[in-house]
């Protein structure tokens, strides 16, 4: 019981965790424009260009092709392009890492689905008549397995980069260490308890229904040592930069991407007008602490004390 | 061999943290491969050493002047961490708060970004300038002395570092040795930001402790919001440029060309960068001839901040920013014309094109646009009469940071040589991966005590190989080459560069303008507008 009561807390930690990240992120004022071409979403100008390049830009319709900036934007998520162009030996850990963390998220969920799909009386095996209860099975088979490996070759492969290349030793800190040693943990006891206590996951797939259904279930000790650390990984995460998966959202969105110009009587422009109408406290002589922006702008900032 | 320069290293290391010798520095191609064909950061005088704080690298670029007592020291602390509390919170720093959270929060310290800045790489990878270094001690000292992590948890997150009077002065001078170029922005797979992060350091040391170069502030937008331009420029002395721009046009065509200022209701209010009219005045005639064939209607202005272009700000201070975006709004609100339109600046271009074009609302929210889209107009068009085979001679571009990555204006420019210069070779990398000229983000017009030598020396070191690369085959001092930058502050660099180097008397290479270009194919222009030993 005290397993399934620690679950329902770190879940609770995570859902809130991200929640709030996800929040404070969303409702930092619109700022200045700063964005980085190529901008994905323009049209027609793959080499970077926009829509600056064009005469009367101003009284055009702006064209934005969303889905091409989705395109970008997954691709870079699957692939991790970034790293594969600039640093390939980099990448060779970085990307089955996080392809492991990704394989994890695919394989929760397949339990998850197995797990209903059994509570529903549906029988999930290689053995099953139906197509879909066996791709269920299968997928949680091969989506736990590779994302264990996978996980445990990345770990590993960060923490010894880490610790011997002396440009990224310089710059990583015990609790860097730290989370990788509990990333790398997670997957090496997963991979564990499914060699030794649950080849088919059938085990994984009673927990969660006792999740559901509040009613303890029969676990061994590798699996029960692994939703511990997995919980409590979940619960201590979202305070963690490794919250950098939300983050991403927004330095791409929001910051790189964020070209939506300002235009008269515009809600943007709206936002931007109260915005100037704050008071700012900045202390330097050639502002006026206390005043509105708006107010700062109007003087032309030669410091009274100078001009005496 | 020397030890490696760690975070900690910035409140602790005694005397300064590093030099920069020349064998040190990434090597150069012919004809500077020998050391000592190559230029030094000359060393300061005692007089100087014993005035400005030197410890970060033996160059000053602030002129900090040292604290005398104790007292003095811990006063400097106190305003910088009250600066810093001010940096992150919303009413204060509302303009760049959320880009600067995410990359305090999220930086995954991969060091993937440090191999795409010039300056890390041509200094043969100096700790201090790789692009997570200043970034990374910020987070720790907001990490240990806002959060206020004990020591031990200090110690388990990495941010024990020292907050003393050395470890800011140092941060200061370390927020002037980047050029804001976002290289490293563009290849971080997380998108978080380092020169941001620069450019908030900056913004803190200016609009809380009022430390800034002289030559952005004082003389700069301080000068320009009084006198009217940075470079001193009063309206009466701007009359008297003009008319002698108006003299040499004439002299050029043999007919009276004027330079329209203050037309009411003209179709384009044209904002040049106030420097032209000064250091290259015949870039300036260049844009008349063009705009007065083609027939566009144009004027400048002669108010106070409007007929100078420049907005430093966006490199240092965000109120100084809006005070001259706002002025400049306001004359083409005045003027009642139809657009404003910058010409070949290229911080120009990001300061009102992009980043204040969220400071003027109203009235002032006037349609904003670059020049270059309407040269690019005027010559694919046919809208003069030009003639490529005047452009014989070897070109390359240079793409100035603040035009192609930060602003998105590629190729514009490219068309325009592509049809004009029959001999063009790009530079490589190009386009939105190019490499800053070493003068972007003020380093350009920064000259305080060596400052210019460091940064034709190592700054501009990457631009010097690219320019050398492009030209590699045509080297001869008989064979006239041109570099063409359409930016002042990049033409800046790039004239010091070549003179550092003496690129141009030893081996022909040139340096001007896009439009300049273009003047140098009109067939109405008899000869070659473009004269060789003023170019």
């Amino acid at each position: 019981m005290w397993l399934l009561l620690l679950t329902y807390a770190c879940l609770l930690i995570v859902t809130a965790g991200i929640a709030w990240r996800t929040y404070k992120y969303a409702s930092l004022p619109v700022h200045l424009r700063w964005e980085l071409y190529p901008v994905a979403h323009e049209v027609g100008r793959p080499y970077g260009g926009s829509y600056l390049e064009e005469i009367d830009w101003w009284h055009r319709p702006r064209k934005i092709n969303l889905l091409g900036e989705s395109s970008v934007f997954l691709r870079e998520i699957i692939l991790f392009r970034e790293y594969f162009h600039s640093n390939r030996r980099f990448w060779s850990f970085v990307y089955p890492f996080h392809l492991g963390l990704f394989l994890l998220v695919v394989w929760v969920v397949s339990v998850l689905t197995g797990s209903i799909l059994t509570l529903n009386g549906l029988s999930v095996s290689a053995a099953s008549p139906d197509f879909w209860l066996q791709l269920i099975f299968f997928l949680t088979l091969i989506s736990g397995v590779a994302a264990f490996i996978l996980g445990i070759f990345g770990a590993v492969g960060l923490f010894v980069k880490r610790s011997l290349d002396k440009d990224l030793r310089n710059y990583t800190a015990p609790i860097d260490y730290f989370n990788l040693a509990g990333i790398l943990l997670i997957f090496l006891t997963g991979l564990l308890f499914w060699i030794i206590e649950d080849p088919s996951f059938g085990a994984a797939r009673s927990f969660i229904q006792g999740l559901i259904t509040f009613k303890p279930s029969e676990i061994g000790p590798l699996m029960t040592i692994n939703i511990v650390l997995s919980c409590l990984f979940l619960a201590y995460m979202p305070f963690t930069r490794m919250m950098h998966y939300v983050a991403k959202y927004f330095t791409y969105h929001k910051v790189r991407w964020d070209d939506e110009p300002n235009k008269p009587g515009g809600g943007l422009e709206k936002k931007l007008q109260a915005q100037l109408d704050q008071p700012a406290d900045w202390s330097a002589p050639h502002l006026h602490a206390g005043q509105s922006w708006s107010e700062q702008v109007k003087s032309n900032g030669v410091p009274d004390k100078a001009e005496k | 061999m020397k030890r490696k320069i760690t975070l900690k290293d910035i409140g602790k290391l005694e005397g300064q943290m590093i030099d920069n010798q020349k064998a040190g520095l990434s090597e150069l191609p012919a004809p500077f491969e020998n050391l000592d064909d190559q230029p030094d950061i000359k060393e300061l005088t005692a007089s100087q050493k014993a005035k400005f704080d030197i410890s970060l690298d033996g160059v000053s670029a602030i002129g900090l002047v040292k604290p005398q007592t104790k007292e003095e020291e811990d006063e400097f602390v106190k305003k910088f961490l009250s600066g810093l509390k001010k940096l992150l919170s919303k009413e204060n720093n509302w303009t760049f708060l959320q880009p600067l959270m995410l990359s305090l929060e999220n930086c995954a310290k991969c060091q993937n970004c440090s191999d795409a800045c010039p300056i890390y790489t041509e200094s043969g990878r100096q700790e201090i300038y790789r692009p997570t270094y200043r970034a990374e001690v910020l987070r720790r000292i907001i990490r240990k002395y806002l959060k206020k992590e004990g020591r031990l948890l200090s110690k388990f997150t990495g941010s024990d570092i020292d907050l003393n009077y050395k470890t800011i002065a140092r941060l200061a001078e370390l927020s002037y040795r980047c050029t804001i170029c976002r290289r490293c922005a563009q290849s971080c797979p997380i998108g978080v930001d380092n020169g941001l992060i620069t450019h908030e350091i900056r913004k803190l040391f200016s609009q809380e402790m009022g430390i800034a170069p002289k030559e952005l502030h004082q003389l700069g937008t301080v000068q320009q919001l009084k006198v009217g331009s940075s470079t001193g420029t009063s309206p009466k002395a701007l009359a008297s440029f003009i008319a002698f721009i108006e003299s040499e046009l004439e002299e050029l065509t043999g007919k009276p060309i004027k330079l329209p200022v203050d037309k009411e209701g003209a179709d384009i209010l044209l904002l040049h960068n106030a420097g032209e009219f000064i250091s290259w005045p015949e870039h300036v005639e260049a844009f008349a001839l063009v705009f007065d064939a083609a027939g566009i209607d144009w004027t400048l202005s002669s108010k106070l901040v409007a007929y100078d272009s420049v907005n430093y700000g966006v490199w240092y201070d965000d109120v100084q920013l809006a005070r001259i975006a706002a002025r400049h709004a306001q004359a083409a609100r005045d003027l009642k014309v139809k657009r404003m339109m910058v010409g070949e600046c290229g911080h120009a271009h990001k300061a009102m094109l992009v980043v204040s074009d969220r400071v003027v609302t109203g009235d002032l929210n006037i349609p904003r646009e670059s020049a270059i889209p309407l040269l690019e107009d005027i010559v694919l068009n046919d809208r003069i009469k030009l003639d490529p085979g005047k452009n014989r001679f070897p070109v390359t571009l240079h793409d100035p940071c603040n035009l192609v990555r930060l602003s998105g204006i590629v190729e514009p420019q490219r068309r325009i040589i592509r049809k004009l210069c029959p001999d063009f070779r790009e530079m490589e990398p190009h386009g939105v991966d190019n490499y800053c000229c070493g003068g972007g983000s003020g380093f350009a017009i920064m000259d305080n005590a060596n400052f210019a030598d460091w940064r034709d020396v190592v700054a501009s070191r990457m631009k010097l190989k690219q320019i050398l690369g492009a030209f590699k085959d045509v080297m001869s001092p008989e064979v006239h080459k041109y570099v063409c930058a359409p930016c002042s502050n990049c033409k800046g660099a790039i004239r010091d560069l070549l003179a550092r180097y003496e690129l141009t008397e030893k081996h022909g290479i040139h340096y001007g303008g896009l439009v300049d270009l273009i003047a140098n194919a009109m067939v109405d222009i008899k000869g070659q507008f473009i004269h060789w030993d003023e170019a």
